[in-house]
C-alpha cells in the first residue's frame, strides 16, 4: 500500500511541477499507481472512468452557468448593478469601496463566476475609482477578493462540482448553505476596505436621493430577477439545478441581445466556443479526478490519512486547523476546481468522521480556496485583476494583505460556526 | 512547403472543424434541455386536456420527453472531449507554471518537449488505447441507449477521437518548439 501512495504522490508532483497540464497530471499518476497495483486493465479503467464521470445530468449545469456568465459578462449586466449599488451605499466615506464589493457580490451571484466578476465588475469599477483618487493598487485589491464571493453566493459552478465528487450532496441545499458565508464574506472585505478608506481619506461622498435608488433598481431589475428565477424555480421544485441553468442561458441570452442589446449576434460563436472550451478544461479534469478517487478508494488512502491526522490530534478543532493550514497552502499555487476535486475525496472522510456534514464542509473548502484565488504565485482572479488595474501583482500584494486577514476571518467563523451554512438549508427542508 | 509550416496547416483546419463542432454541439445541448423542461409542463397540460375529451395534437409528448435527458448527458461527453482537444490545442488546460517560469529559455524549451511527450503518452495509452478498448467492450455487450436506440458503444467513440486530436496537437507542438520558435504562455481563468 505504502508504495502505491509513493508512486501516486511523487509522480503527481513531479508532474505539476514541470507544467504538466493538471488533468493530465491526475490522469498519468493515476495511471501509474493503477499499473502498479496490477489487477486492472490500466488505459481501459482511465477511459471509462473520464466517460462515465463526466456524463452526469448535474453536471450539465456547468456548461450552462459558464454560458450565461460570460453572456452576461458582455451583455452590459454589471454596469447597470453598479449604478444601483452606487445609488444605494455610495453616499458614504469610501463609498466606492462598497459599491464595489457589493455589485461583485449581485454580480458573482447571478453569473457563478470570479473571473467574470472581477473582469466585468472591475473593467467598469476600477477605472472609476482610480479617477476618484482611491489607490491603484487598492481598488484592484477591493476587487479582486469581493468577485470571490461569488463563488459561495448561489448559484456556483464550484459547488456543483463539489456536490458531485462529494456524492449525494444536494447541489439546492449546498446552494442555500452558501448564502450567509457568501455575504459574510463581503461583510468582512467591505469592513476592511471601509477602515482603510477612512484613514486614508478615500472618495467624495456622492448625493443620492429615492428617487435615484428606485430608477437605478428598476434598471437593474431584470438581473437581479436572474436570481430569483433560479433559487425560486429551485427551491419552489418547478426544476432541478440543471434545468435551472439552462433556463439562466435562455434569460441571459434574451436579456444581453434583445433588452439591453449589447450582445450582437455575430459574437455568439465565439461566447459559445469560449464556454466550450472552458467546460472542456473543467471536465476533463473532472473526469480524470473520478479516476483517481477510484484508485484512492480502492487503495484505502482516505482512511489512512484520516489515521495520520487523528494521530496528530484527536481535537476536532485542531484538526479542522490543521485542514484549513494545508489547503490555504495549496490553494496558493492551484486553481480552485482541481484543488476541490483532488483534496474532496481525502479528507471529507476525515471531517465526516468527526461529526461534520459534508455540506459544511464544501462551504469551508470553498471560502478557503476563495483565499487562494486572490494570492500570489498562481491567482487566477488576481491576475485577471492586475490586468485590468494595469499594476503589477508584487504592487498588488502588499494592499491585499488587509483584505486576506478579513477573509481569513470569516473563514474561521464560517469554520467554526456550522449554524452559519447549515440553518438556511435546514430551515428550507433541504437537508 | 517545410514539414512546420505542413502541420500548422493542418493544425488550423483542423482546429476549426473542432471548435466549430463544439459550438454546434453546445447550442444543441442548451436547445434539448430546455426543451426538457418545455415539454416537462407542455406534456401535463396535453395530458389534462386530452382527459377533459379535447384533441391535442400527437407530436405533443404526453409527460416529460423521454431522450433529452440521455441526449443531453452524451451530448456533454462529446462537448467535454471535443472541447478538451481543442483546448490542448491552444494550451489552455490549467498548469502551475510558477516553477518552469523560473528557468532559463533552453531549459524550458526542453521541459516543454517533455511535457509534450508526457501528454502524448496520456492520450494514446488511455485515450486512443484505453479508449478503443471501452468502445470494443461495450459494442461487444450489445448494450442500447433506451431512448435513441443507438449502440452504446458508440457514444463512447469520442475517448478515441478526441485522443488522436490530442496526440496530433501535441505532435504538431513538439516539431514547433523544436523548429525553435518562441515559447508563449497563455492564461486563463475558469473559476
Amino acid at each position: 500500500m505504502e508504495t502505491q501512495v509513493l508512486i501516486l504522490v511523487v509522480s503527481f508532483v513531479i508532474l505539476l511541477i514541470m507544467d504538466v497540464p493538471v488533468a493530465v497530471c491526475i490522469g498519468i499518476s493515476t495511471m501509474l499507481t493503477i499499473y502498479s497495483v496490477g489487477t486492472v486493465e490500466t488505459g481501459y479503467m482511465m477511459a471509462q472512468r473520464i466517460s462515465t464521470g463526466i456524463e452526469s445530468f448535474t453536471l450539465l449545469a456547468i456548461p450552462f452557468f459558464i454560458l450565461s456568465g460570460n453572456l452576461m459578462g458582455e451583455g452590459g449586466m454589471a454596469r447597470r448593478l453598479v449604478y444601483f449599488a452606487a445609488a444605494a451605499v455610495g453616499w458614504c466615506k469610501g463609498g466606492l469601496g462598497y459599491v464595489n464589493t457589493l455589485t461583485c457580490m449581485m454580480f458573482g451571484s447571478i453569473s457563478g463566476s470570479a473571473g467574470a466578476a472581477v473582469s466585468s465588475v472591475g473593467g467598469f469599477m476600477i477605472p472609476e475609482m482610480n479617477k476618484q483618487g482611491y489607490g491603484r493598487a487598492f481598488n484592484v485589491a477591493v476587487t479582486t477578493t469581493a468577485a470571490t464571493t461569488g463563488l459561495l453566493i448561489p448559484p456556483s459552478n464550484i459547488m456543483i462540482v463539489y456536490a458531485v465528487v462529494a456524492g449525494n450532496v444536494s447541489v439546492a441545499a449546498l446552494f442555500m448553505a452558501g448564502v450567509l458565508p457568501g455575504i459574510l464574506v463581503g461583510l468582512a472585505i467591505m469592513v476592511v476596505s471601509g477602515i482603510i478608506s477612512i484613514r486614508r481619506n478615500y472618495g467624495i461622498p456622492e448625493k443620492t436621493s429615492a428617487k435615484r435608488i428606485i430608477l437605478t433598481f428598476l434598471s437593474a431589475l431584470p438581473s437581479l430577477l436572474l436570481i430569483f428565477i433560479i433559487i425560486g424555480g429551485i427551491l419552489g421544485g418547478v426544476f432541478s439545478p440543471t434545468e435551472a441553468s439552462a433556463i439562466s442561458v435562455v434569460y441571459a441570452f434574451l436579456l444581453a441581445v434583445f433588452i439591453y442589446k449589447e450582445v450582437k449576434f455575430a459574437s455568439l460563436p465565439r461566447i459559445l466556443l469560449a464556454s466550450g472550451k472552458t467546460t472542456a478544461i473543467v471536465m476533463l479534469l473532472i473526469g480524470c479526478s473520478q479516476a483517481m478517487s477510484w484508485i484512492l478508494t480502492y487503495e484505502n488512502i482516505p482512511q489512512t490519512v484520516s489515521e495520520a491526522l487523528m494521530s496528530m490530534s484527536s481535537n476536532k478543532y485542531v484538526i479542522l486547523v490543521i485542514i484549513n493550514l494545508i489547503l490555504l497552502a495549496v490553494g496558493t499555487f492551484m486553481d480552485m476546481t482541481p484543488a476541490v476535486l483532488i483534496f474532496t475525496p481525502i479528507f471529507l472522510p476525515v471531517v465526516m468522521k468527526l461529526g461534520m456534514h459534508p455540506i459544511h464542509f464544501g462551504i469551508i473548502i470553498i471560502a478557503n480556496l476563495c483565499i487562494g484565488l486572490c494570492t500570489p504565485p498562481v491567482g487566477t482572479v488576481l491576475f485577471i485583476g492586475c490586468g485590468i488595474g494595469k499594476i503589477s501583482i508584487a504592487k498588488a500584494t502588499g494592499p491585499l494583505i488587509p483584505f486576506y486577514i478579513g477573509m481569513f476571518a470569516a473563514l474561521m467563523v464560517i469554520t467554526y460556526w456550522p449554524a452559519l451554512s447549515i440553518w438556511l438549508p435546514n430551515l428550507l427542508n433541504l437537508l | 512547403m517545410n514539414i512546420v509550416e505542413a502541420l500548422t496547416k493542418i493544425k488550423k483546419t483542423l482546429s476549426q472543424a473542432l471548435e466549430l463542432a463544439v459550438i454546434l454541439l453546445l447550442t444543441v445541448l442548451v436547445l434539448d434541455v430546455i426543451w426538457g423542461v418545455i415539454s416537462r409542463y407542455v406534456g401535463r397540460l396535453a395530458v389534462v386536456l386530452a382527459e377533459r375529451g379535447w384533441q391535442v395534437w400527437s407530436f405533443i409528448p404526453r409527460g416529460q420527453s423521454q431522450w433529452t435527458e440521455e441526449v443531453a448527458t452524451n451530448l456533454l461527453v462529446w462537448v467535454s472531449l471535443l472541447g478538451a482537444s481543442v483546448a490542448f490545442g491552444t494550451r489552455s488546460h490549467l498548469g502551475v507554471d510558477y516553477f518552469v517560469e523560473k528557468f532559463d529559455e533552453p531549459a524550458r524549451r526542453l521541459i516543454e518537449l517533455i511535457v509534450q511527450i508526457i501528454i502524448g503518452f496520456f492520450a494514446i495509452s488511455a485515450m486512443i488505447i484505453g479508449g478503443g478498448i471501452l468502445v470494443w467492450q461495450t459494442l461487444k455487450t450489445g448494450q442500447t441507449l433506451p431512448a435513441m436506440k443507438i449502440l452504446k458503444g458508440y457514444m463512447y467513440l469520442s475517448v478515441p477521437i478526441s485522443g488522436a486530436f490530442i496526440l496530433l496537437f501535441a505532435a504538431e507542438r513538439i516539431v514547433e518548439v523544436l523548429s525553435g520558435k518562441p515559447l508563449e504562455k497563455s492564461t486563463e481563468s475558469i473559476d
